[in-house]
């Protein structure tokens, strides 16, 4: 028996089609209020960037500086102690006269003992070494 | 070379990935792109404006929840999506005890309806009328794939079934529509069109 034995032989595929276009055509529109409403919602449920900071990120040592410049005078604290530190670091190398003097005394004596005349007096004895 | 539907689930994912990072602009973008999507198929498959508003909320709602959660080589937002509204959609008719919401009267809203010619009308209630007379599972696979668009391995993945059984299902529901309407040819203008 084919199609055209049937009082009403079925829709072929392209009637069909024609259906399923009408259906697409005629989407269901969403209600602007309620949309609205939606989005209301959405956004108060957008996670807190905060939150996620606090809970996934630990502070970078620069940072943990930062607080610490920042809780103790800020960046002009921090300028100093950066400025002394070089000071410090230079007058290491290349010491002024002065400072040469006592440190020459102090490290190129023969002994510990002999330069440290003044530890017998204290009644201090250091042996030779 | 991506389709068309690839790039939008990236930027769809790229949302999402951006309303979690406390993004309100991506919320307020994802909303607007989704919620008629997800409406249209709750309202397609329950017939009821206020039912279905419930469903879109609540189907957007758990999106939101799983954002932080997602994963961008998980399924597509949408198909997701699908499957969550489809699943309320099921519980909502078990509760009711019913198979499927009336032959929806009012489809479209009151300016468009105004414009569409009396034909697409009365086309769009005899296939409605019809796909009330399918099993839910043949009618959900009709819609989902000749109305909705979505690919058989889609709506495998939206039913957790085989693509084959997809392809049955669909072939079943529309040799059954294809009879149930068969009476209607004329009236619906189909004859002009052949």
């Amino acid at each position: 028996m084919t199609d055209k034995d049937l009082k009403f032989p079925p829709l072929h595929d392209r009637e069909l089609r024609l259906l399923f276009d009408a259906a697409q055509q005629a989407a269901p529109e969403i209600n602007a209020e309620f949309l609205e409403r939606l989005q209301a919602q959405a956004l108060g449920a957008v996670p807190r960037k905060g939150q996620l900071e606090f809970t996934t990120e630990k502070p970078s040592l620069f940072r943990r500086l930062s607080d610490v410049f920042t809780q103790r005078g800020g960046w002009l604290t921090g300028a100093g102690l950066a400025m002394a530190m070089v000071f410090g670091i230079f007058f290491g190398l290349n010491p002024p006269e002065a400072v040469l003097d006592v440190t020459t005394v102090y490290f190129q004596t023969e002994s510990l003992s002999g330069f440290v005349g003044l530890s017998e007096e204290m009644g201090l004895y250091i042996g030779n070494t | 070379m991506p389709t068309f539907d690839d790039i939008q689930n990236q930027r769809d994912a790229e949302l999402l990935a951006r309303f979690s990072n406390g993004d309100r602009a991506a919320a307020m973008d994802l909303t607007s792109r989704l919620a008629p999507i997800v409406f249209a198929q709750a309202f397609r498959i329950l017939g009821d404006r206020t039912e279905s508003e419930d469903v879109t909320q609540e189907s957007l709602v758990r999106l939101w929840k799983a954002a932080p959660d997602w994963q961008a080589n998980r399924a597509k937002i949408t198909t997701w999506l699908y499957r969550v509204t489809l699943n309320l959609c099921i519980d909502r008719l078990r509760k009711s005890n019913r198979n499927s919401g009336d032959v929806q009267e009012e489809v479209v809203d009151g300016t468009s309806s105004a414009e569409r010619n009396l034909q697409t009308t009365e086309r769009l209630q005899a296939l409605q009328g019809a796909l009330q007379t399918l099993p839910p599972r043949q009618k959900q696979a009709v819609i989902l794939r000749h109305i909705e668009g979505l690919s058989n391995a889609e709506i495998a993945d939206v039913f957790g079934i085989s693509v084959e059984a997809v392809e049955s299902l669909v072939s079943r529901g529309k040799r059954a529509l294809a009879s149930t309407l068969a009476p209607q040819r004329k009236a619906l203008g189909l004859e002009d069109d052949r």
